[in-house]
C-alpha cells in the first residue's frame, strides 16, 4: 500500500488535458485521410500532430501515476505505455477507416487487463493504477499509430504494409520496402517511447511545474516528430515530406523556446553568463 | 513540492484476483482451442505464454541496484529493472534471431546466450567500475555468506550501507536472469514468425503466392515480441518494487505471482497477436 502525500494545486485538471489529448489526438490522425481524399501525401503531418497531442496527455498521465512513486523508475511507465500500445495498434490498422476508433478501444481494453493484473495480481495497491495504465496503453497506441501514419501516409494496414520499388524501370509494388518490411515501426516505437518518458522523468522534484512539463512534452514530441518525418522522405513525395519536416522543425523551435523561457523563470537563480573577454593588444 | 514515498510493495497473495486471472488467460486458451483447433496457431498461443512467464521469472533474477547502486550504497547494477531487462532481452533476441531459420532448438539457445552474455559482460563492467573505479568491495546486504561460495559478507559491507559491488551470487543472478529472459523473448518471436506469420500472412495481406512476405513477417514478430518483452518486464519490474540483490533476495520469493500476471499478460497480448493474420 503506497500512499500519495503530495497536493496538486492549480495548472490544468487531468480530466481535462485527457479529453483534449484523446480528442485531438483522435481528430489529427483522421486528418490524415485528407490524404485519400485529395489523392497527395501532404497531409500526413497531422499523425505527428496526432502523436504529438497523445504525449502530451502521457506526459501529465506518467505524473499521475508516479505521483505514487512506483520503485520502478518513471521510464517504465514509457515501456509499458508503448509495449502494450504497439500490440493494440497493429491490430487497429485491419479495420480500415476505424483503426484509429478501434486503436482506443483495443488498447483501453489490454490496459484495463494489464492494470488490474500490476493492480491485484502483483498487489501494487495503487489507486490510480488502473486507469493510468489503460490510459497509457491508449496513448501509447495512439502516438505510434500518428506517426505510422505521418511516415506511411495512412493509418491502413495495406498502407504501412505495402511500398513500390523501381526495378528495370518498371514500379512494382514490394512489401520489403514499406514502412513494416523496413522495421521502419521499431524506430517510431522507441522514439515516442522516449518521448513519452523523458518529459516527467527530467522536470520531477521539488519545483516541479506543469506546464514546463507539458511544454518539454510538446519539444519531445516535435524532436521525434522531426526524425519522424526524415524518414517519411523513403515513402511519401518529397514536397510532402518537406511539409512536414518544416512543421515540426518550426513547432520544434517554438517549444523548446517556451521551454527554455520556463526553465529560466523555474531556476532558483540563473546567470547568463557570457566567456570572459581577453583583449590581445592594445 | 512532492515527496514521493518509497513503495513497500504488497507482501502475500491476493487469491481472488489471481483466480480471476487465471481463469482470464484460461478463457483466452480455450477460445483459441474453440476457433483454431489443435493447430500450430494454438501451439504458437501457448508457446507464447510460456515465453512470457520465463521472461518475468528470469527478471526476479537480475540484481537491480537503481540510483542507490550508482552511489554505492546498494548492491546490483545502477539502473532500473525496465532498462536492465530490456537490453538483456533485446540482445537475445538479435543473438537469436539470425538462427530462426536453422530451427527451434538453435534459435532459442542462441537467444538464450545471447542474454546471457549480455548480463555476463555488463555484470564484469560493472564490477569493474565498482572495485576499480570506486575502490569499494563487493558485499551483500542481505545474506550473510554468499549460497554459492561461502565467502562473508558482513565483515566488508560499509555502515550505513545495504551493501554494495555485485557479489558473486548476484552476478550468476544476472546471467540466468538474462539466459531466461533471453530465451522466453526468443521463443515469442520465433512461433509469432514461423508458426503464425509465415502460415498466414500471405493470405491476409492479399498477396499473391509468389509474392515475398517475409519482410513484414518479421518485422511484425519482431515488434510484436518487442512489445511483449517490455510488458512482461515491466509487470515483473512492478512486482519487485525497486530493487533485488538476486536468488538470495527475499523479495525472490515473490516470484509467483509475477509468474501468473506475466502469463495472463502474455495469453491477452499472444491473442491480439495472432488475431492480426488469423481472424
Amino acid at each position: 500500500m503506497t500512499v500519495k502525500i503530495e497536493v496538486i494545486a492549480g495548472g490544468i485538471p487531468h480530466d481535462q488535458l485527457m479529453i483534449a489529448g484523446l480528442v485531438g489526438s483522435l481528430v489529427c490522425i483522421y486528418l490524415t485521410y485528407l490524404n485519400a481524399m485529395t489523392n497527395s501525401f501532404v497531409f500526413s503531418f497531422f499523425g505527428g500532430l496526432g502523436a504529438v497531442c497523445a504525449l502530451i496527455w502521457g506526459s501529465n498521465t506518467i505524473k499521475v501515476l508516479c505521483s505514487y512513486g512506483i520503485g520502478t523508475g518513471v521510464p517504465s511507465a514509457g515501456m509499458l505505455a508503448l509495449g502494450s500500445g504497439v500490440i493494440a495498434m497493429l491490430l487497429a490498422t485491419r479495420y480500415g477507416i476505424w483503426a484509429p476508433i478501434m486503436a482506443v478501444v483495443l488498447a483501453a481494453i489490454i490496459g484495463a487487463i494489464l492494470g488490474y493484473l500490476a493492480n491485484n495480481v502483483l498487489m501494487m495497491k495503487i489507486p490510480v493504477m488502473i486507469r493510468s495504465i489503460t490510459e497509457m496503453a491508449v496513448i501509447g497506441a495512439l502516438s505510434l499509430m500518428g506517426f505510422s501514419a505521418m511516415a506511411a501516409g495512412s493509418f491502413d494496414f495495406a498502407a504501412i504494409s505495402t511500398g513500390t520499388q523501381t526495378f528495370l524501370g518498371m514500379t512494382v509494388t514490394s512489401y520489403g520496402n514499406s514502412y513494416m518490411g523496413l522495421t521502419i515501426i521499431a524506430v517510431s516505437f522507441f522514439l515516442a517511447a522516449i518521448a513519452i518518458q523523458h518529459p516527467f522523468n527530467a522536470t520531477l522534484g521539488p519545483s516541479w511545474k506543469q506546464d514546463r512539463m507539458l511544454w518539454l512534452a510538446g519539444e519531445c514530441g516535435f524532436l521525434s516528430m522531426i526524425t519522424v518525418a526524415v524518414m517519411s522522405l523513403a515513402f511519401l513525395s518529397l514536397n510532402a515530406a518537406l511539409v512536414s519536416l518544416g512543421i515540426s522543425i518550426i513547432l520544434w523551435a517554438y517549444t523548446y523556446s517556451q521551454y527554455i523561457t520556463l526553465s529560466k523563470r523555474d531556476a532558483a537563480s540563473w546567470l547568463d553568463s557570457k566567456p570572459i573577454v581577453e583583449p590581445e593588444g592594445h | 513540492m512532492s515527496v514521493t514515498p518509497k513503495p513497500a510493495g504488497g507482501v502475500g497473495m491476493d487469491m481472488t484476483a489471481m483466480g480471476l486471472a487465471i481463469l482470464l488467460m484460461l478463457a483466452i486458451i480455450g477460445v483459441a482451442w474453440y476457433m483454431f483447433g489443435l493447430s500450430l496457431i494454438f501451439y504458437a498461443l501457448i508457446a507464447i505464454i510460456i515465453g512470457g512467464a520465463l521472461i518475468g521469472f528470469g527478471v526476479h533474477f537480475v540484481p537491480v541496484g537503481g540510483a542507490p547502486a550508482a552511489m554505492g550504497q546498494a548492491p546490483g547494477i545502477a539502473t532500473g529493472v525496465a532498462m536492465l531487462a530490456g537490453g538483456a532481452g533485446l540482445a537475445g533476441l538479435f543473438g537469436g534471431a539470425w538462427a530462426a531459420d536453422l530451427g527451434i532448438v538453435v534459435a532459442c539457445a542462441g537467444g538464450a546466450i545471447g542474454g546471457a552474455l549480455m548480463m555476463a559482460i555488463t555484470c564484469m563492467f560493472v564490477n569493474v567500475i565498482y572495485v576499480y573505479g570506486m575502490g569499494i568491495p563487493s558485499a551483500s546486504g542481505k545474506a550473510k555468506v554468499d549460497p554459492l561460495t561461502g565467502d562473508t559478507q558482513t565483515e566488508y559491507k560499509s555502515q550505513g550501507t545495504e551493501g554494495h559491488g555485485l557479489p558473486f551470487i548476484s552476478f550468476v543472478g544476472g546471467i540466468v536472469g538474462g539466459f531466461l529472459g533471453g530465451l522466453g523473448g526468443t521463443l515469442i518471436y520465433y512461433v509469432l514468425l514461423k508458426w503464425v506469420y509465415v502460415e498466414k500472412l500471405a493470405h491476409a495481406l492479399g498477396a499473391g503466392p509468389l509474392a515475398n512476405v517475409t519482410p513484414i513477417a518479421i518485422s511484425l514478430a519482431g515488434i510484436f515480441a518487442i512489445g511483449l518483452f517490455l510488458v512482461n518486464a515491466v509487470l515483473a519490474a512492478y512486482n519487485i518494487t525497486g530493487t533485488i540483490e538476486g536468488p538470495h533476495d527475499p523479495k525472490f520469493a515473490r516470484w509467483p505471482r509475477a509468474v501468473v500476471a506475466t502469463a495472463v499478460a502474455s495469453a491477452v497480448c499472444g491473442i491480439v497477436a495472432i488475431a492480426i493474420v488469423a481472424v
